[in-house]
């Protein structure tokens, strides 16, 4: 008869020492899992990670090209008001979404991360491939915005908290409000000033004036037009406000809609359907 | 299966093998209407066509904004100028309308108005480049002018764009300044999320969890350790987020915002109208793919004139009759847009001064279909503009505007 330590041994060594309560009890001996169960339960967690960073870095970076693209593509968008402001709005959707799945399903406080992480990948790698190989554009006109630093947050909070709603509102904002400072750190030096053509300009405007997008007009760029001009020159820190307050409800909604998306649920099919799927001869035998 | 296995690679190296660089940018498939009746360009000059990489050379031209502008394009309120190339195989030096730095967009050009532009361009991928001047009109999208092939020799990687910051800073090259920085946190970022994702990934992941979950045991998957975990990053993370801030302001505190706004140009002298052009009736035959144009003009003015152009969405048919005519085509300006067979007019005396004279005007060439201009036969208002230069004796040119309805013919006139 196989024991419980045959069983962990052969799935996970390193389980025995490091994840043990006080009763001796590991999650694979409580999970039931035979030895052979065990190690292919192991390979079938490698591929669901592969497929999750894979198809989820695609489905987000996709997601934020086409709601907030062109903020994320171009240094010469990421202006003090509308980019801290939309970026974590539509980053946050995915993230939080897995976040539901990971921790409803598996109590892994790791779906935020996890978005978050595949989509700065799938982003870097979209850069290197379209911007540098394909159209020849440098580096500097394309970098991202990255939520790493908001995912964690909203994972942290939510082990912490272990409650949904609470995540909403203490990670959902800083979520939120984090992601003005953690990309103005990478970014701050797009931002010195120079002189060009007896105007000033930050060296972004100069990036994006250089090195042309034929299409992309300067005026498309939507940037402040001296709005909020009663915050002096805290345009920033106002938005990321705003973007926090938002992402409250942006995470609480995508919860529920990641919650909604990964049920299995298994429909009757009629007689009709099962005659057209060759399951049943004819609906009139 | 094997032999379907070798056909579809066949296929697919075929059809690697046949992707060829794209070196157009669409601008056949603007609608006839868009080129033909918005901005006329005039003028074009390139001051070379053989650059090396990081040597600069200009692009200058005019531009006359249609009186009869469709209802169906938005009227040129914001305006940006621009050059079209296939990527940034060009640099943007400097750009300018009317002599007015154009880095910015312009509010409110005026209809029946000339602009001149000059871009200051400067070669920086190798190979041959199709460059246009464009005209961007917020609402409508960019309008171009006539392409011209630039060859631009060199090696790449020795392109480098230095430019000197108002706080002193010396760059060597924009296209790599501040990646490093970036990128340095992007990958520090990452590390902190491969260490958080690692203390997780290395336990029994999916199923084990799923089912110890299933058995009411939450007690195995989360531990007070794994909590105490959890504040320990956020921590870590809240100082990198702030410190990073607070660090990075203090490096540069002299940063500015993205700048915007819009600038007001005047529009360049308006020319004495010494020609007025009216059409009387416009056919285009499609078979013999030749516009005909009954017009009438008078001349207004105190010198004789004499047609000697009729140009539009950048194709030229030129009055091979007159010389200062020919004399006007630059050197530089695209073969293909000259219409070989140039202009044929029913009288081509010139119009004396107070002179109202009906003259046919014929311009017969392929270059309507290898344009793709004759769609205008399925526009909804289904009319055509141009600009037709004149010239006195002594050189002067005269540039009137001329359109109106057009009717398809689809035999040959007799």
């Amino acid at each position: 008869m196989t024991s419980t330590a045959d069983i962990d041994a052969a799935a996970s060594p390193r389980e025995n020492t490091r994840f043990k309560d006080k009763k001796g009890e590991t999650v694979i001996s409580v999970s039931g899992l035979t030895p052979g169960a065990a190690r292919y339960s192991r390979l079938f967690d490698v591929l669901v990670v592969a497929a999750v960073v894979t198809i989820f870095g695609g489905a987000i970076h996709l997601h934020v090209m086409l709601t907030v693209g062109d903020w994320d593509m171009y240094v010469d968008w990421k202006d003090r008001q509308y980019w801290p402001l939309v970026m974590p709005v539509s980053m946050i959707m995915f993230p939080a979404a897995l976040q539901a799945i990971f921790w409803v399903n598996f109590r892994l406080p790791i779906g935020a991360t996890v978005g978050a992480t595949a989509l700065l990948i799938a982003t870097w790698i979209g850069r290197y491939a379209n911007w540098w190989i394909w159209t020849g554009f440098p580096f500097t006109e394309g970098v991202p915005s990255q939520a790493l630093a908001g995912a964690l947050l909203m994972d942290m909070t939510l082990i912490v908290l272990r409650n949904s709603l609470f995540t909403s509102i203490i990670g959902g904002f800083a979520f939120g409000f984090v992601f003005w400072p953690s990309n103005y750190s990478a970014l701050a030096p797009f931002y010195l000033p120079v002189e060009h053509q007896g105007m000033v300009a930050s060296l972004a405007d100069m990036i994006g004036y250089t090195f042309p997008r034929s299409n992309m007009p300067e005026y498309l760029r939507i940037i402040e037009r001296g709005t909020l001009r009663t915050f002096g020159s805290s345009v920033s820190w106002v938005s990321a406000a705003f973007a926090g307050f938002i992402c409250i409800f942006m995470h609480q909604l995508w919860w529920r809609l990641g919650l909604f998306a990964s049920q299995a649920t298994f429909l009757k099919n009629s007689d009709v359907v099962k005659s057209f799927m060759g399951i049943k001869s004819s609906v009139a035998s | 299966m094997l032999l379907k296995l070798i056909k579809f690679a066949a296929v697919c190296v075929a059809f690697i093998a046949g992707v060829s660089h794209a070196a157009a940018h669409g601008e056949r498939a603007q609608e006839p209407y868009l080129r033909t009746r918005t901005v006329q360009f005039y003028d074009v000059h390139f001051s070379k066509t053989e650059v090396k990489v990081n040597e600069r050379f200009e692009l200058t031209g005019k531009f006359r904004l249609m009186q009869d502008w469709p209802d169906a394009v938005t009227p040129p309120d914001i305006v940006f100028v621009s050059s079209i190339s296939p990527g940034p195989t060009i640099a943007r030096i400097e750009t300018y309308l009317n002599g007015w730095p154009a880095r910015q967009s312009f509010a409110r050009l005026e209809l029946g108005r000339d602009y001149e532009f000059r871009m200051v361009l400067e070669g920086r991928t190798p190979g041959s480049s199709h460059i246009h001047p464009s005209i961007s009109i917020k609402g409508s999208g960019p309008l171009v002018g006539p392409g011209q092939w630039v060859n631009i020799s060199g090696e790449a990687h020795s392109f480098a764009f230095p430019i000197k910051t108002m706080t002193g800073l010396q760059i060597e090259d924009l296209q790599t300044f501040g990646l490093a920085h970036a990128v340095g946190w992007h990958l520090a970022w990452l590390a902190v999320a491969a260490a958080w994702l690692s203390f997780w990934l290395a336990r029994p992941l999916i199923l084990p969890r799923w089912l110890v979950l299933q058995k009411g045991r939450e007690d195995l998957l989360i531990s007070l350790r794994d909590t105490g975990a959890g504040i320990i990053v956020s921590a870590i993370v809240l100082v990198m987020v702030f410190g990073g801030y607070v660090r990075a302001s203090a490096e540069y505190p002299y940063n500015v915002p993205l700048q915007s706004g819009l600038n007001r140009v005047a529009p360049l002298p308006a020319s004495p109208a010494y020609a007025e052009i009216k059409v009387i009736s416009a056919t285009y035959d499609v078979p013999g793919r030749s516009m005909r144009l009954a017009t009438q003009i008078t001349n207004k003015g105190s010198e004789p004139l004499s047609i000697g152009e009729l140009t539009t969405a950048n194709i030229r048919f030129l009055n091979q009759s007159l010389p200062v005519a020919m004399a006007n085509v630059d050197p530089s300006y695209p073969r293909d847009l000259i219409a070989r067979t140039g202009l044929k007019l029913s009288s081509d005396t010139p119009i004396n001064p107070g002179e109202t004279r009906e003259v046919r005007v014929e311009a017969t060439d392929a270059v309507w279909e290898l344009e793709r201009l004759v769609s205008f036969l399925t526009d909804v208002d289904s009319k055509f503009g141009g600009l037709l230069l004149l010239y006195a004796p002594n050189g002067e040119r005269v540039i009137a505007e001329m359109g109106g309805p057009i009717v398809p013919v689809f035999t040959e006139l007799k």
